[in-house]
């Protein structure tokens, strides 16, 4: 039973009522009807993944290693730095909950399986790590941390965040991303395979 | 009515659409817990404390200009505004981790008539339950935060004004 109560205005309750009913979503964790859909942005060449199951829902979009790179000597970081998180394996994340119940994350629940291995995502904490022995400003650190997705958040019905995730795989790298999500004290794990880092373009490193 | 919904099924699960969707509904806060004071200027040096606004309904979001569904958000804001300043509601748009300057540009593609404040180091949101952009809270006249949204809504929705408004009484 959630501790909050989430509010809708009446005709959001409708339009949502109409997509399930008329699509047959069905609820968590009842069977697993987990869908992964890949497309691919015609301009850009950039690639999705996109999971979704019951209304929640990840998104990953492919970032170009020197679009990250560009945003982040934006913010502040010198060229080695930006270049480091660039070639990070970076994605732009949205993460929505449309479904019917509260849910939780951690992401230092998820896993990057690469090669065999389990390994974790390069979160907030581990990257303050870094930042604490380098060079970058406040102003720069600021603007990094809170670029990225949360790594714990608290989702009522309605509510979603978009920021980026970093996998911590070189350029060009593929790997499957194990989810773990609560969904109303219970635990789902869901995995969407063959996520592939962008690769870098030549002579764009500093 | 079969082409009405084709196109809401297009709309409603197209990655695309699922990225510029807007949040749905206000959470409320099962822990009312009093709203953090903070004193922070506005882009004209202009400053404000939020315990001066007691017995007033306050509207907060927390943003930054870089920030896809926080811009997204900005124009319905500003919707709201008009419609809210006059019923005494206020609502204030605090900035995380930028300079005036970057503010100022944003405004020009982005123009908001209700104050934009600036958490150039980040202490105030600190003190703030938030963990991602844009989150914003609804404060009520006891200085209590009743609301919580994370993420993106359409603020000038009647049925989200509806809500605000209530907490007048």
């Amino acid at each position: 039973m959630s501790d909050f109560q989430t509010v809708y205005p009446r005709h959001s309750v409708f339009k949502y009522c109409l997509i399930l009913g008329f699509f047959g979503a069905s609820p968590l964790p009842g069977p697993v009807s987990a869908e992964v859909i890949t497309g691919e942005e015609q301009q850009t060449g950039l690639r999705t993944w996109e999971w979704s199951e019951a209304g929640i829902s990840v998104q990953l979009v492919q970032r170009l290693p020197d679009q990250t790179r560009a945003f982040f000597q934006g913010r502040g970081f010198s060229s080695e730095d930006a270049d480091s998180i660039a070639k990070a394996c970076v994605f732009q994340t949205i993460f929505r909950n449309d479904g019917e119940q509260p849910l939780t994350y951690d992401l230092d629940d998820w896993k990057v399986d690469y090669r065999g291995k389990a390994l974790p995502l390069h979160t907030r904490a581990r990257w303050d790590e870094k930042w604490q022995v380098g060079r970058a400003s406040e102003a720069a650190r600021i603007a990094f941390r809170w670029s990225l997705l949360p790594t714990r958040q608290r989702f009522e019905p309605g509510d979603y965040n978009w920021g980026m995730t970093s996998f911590g795989l070189l350029p060009g790298e593929t790997f499957d991303l194990t989810l773990n999500i609560r969904i109303n004290d219970h635990l789902i794990t869901r995995s969407i395979p063959d996520i592939v880092c962008t690769a870098d373009q030549p002579g764009n490193q500093p | 009515m079969t082409r009405i919904l084709i196109i809401l099924f297009l709309f409603a699960f197209s990655p695309l659409s699922l990225a510029q969707q807007a949040g749905k509904g206000l959470t409320k806060l099962p822990d009312v817990t009093a709203a953090p004071d903070f004193v922070l200027n506005d882009l004209d040096g202009n400053q404000y404390r939020l315990s001066d606004y007691l017995k007033q309904v306050v509207i907060i979001n927390f943003w930054a200009t870089w920030c896809p569904p926080c811009r997204a958000e900005m124009p319905s804001m500003q919707r709201a505004w008009e419609l809210l300043e006059k019923e005494g509601i206020l609502m204030f748009g605090i900035d995380v981790g930028e300079d005036e300057d970057t503010i100022f540009q944003f405004t020009a593609n982005y123009p908001v008539e209700f104050p934009l404040l600036m958490d150039t180091d980040s202490k105030v949101i600190d003190q703030w339950p938030v963990r991602g952009l844009p989150t914003t809270f609804v404060v009520d006249p006891k200085g209590k935060i009743v609301y919580r949204a994370i993420g993106g809504r359409e603020w000038d929705d009647p049925a989200l004004l509806a809500l605000v408004r209530a907490l007048k009484q």
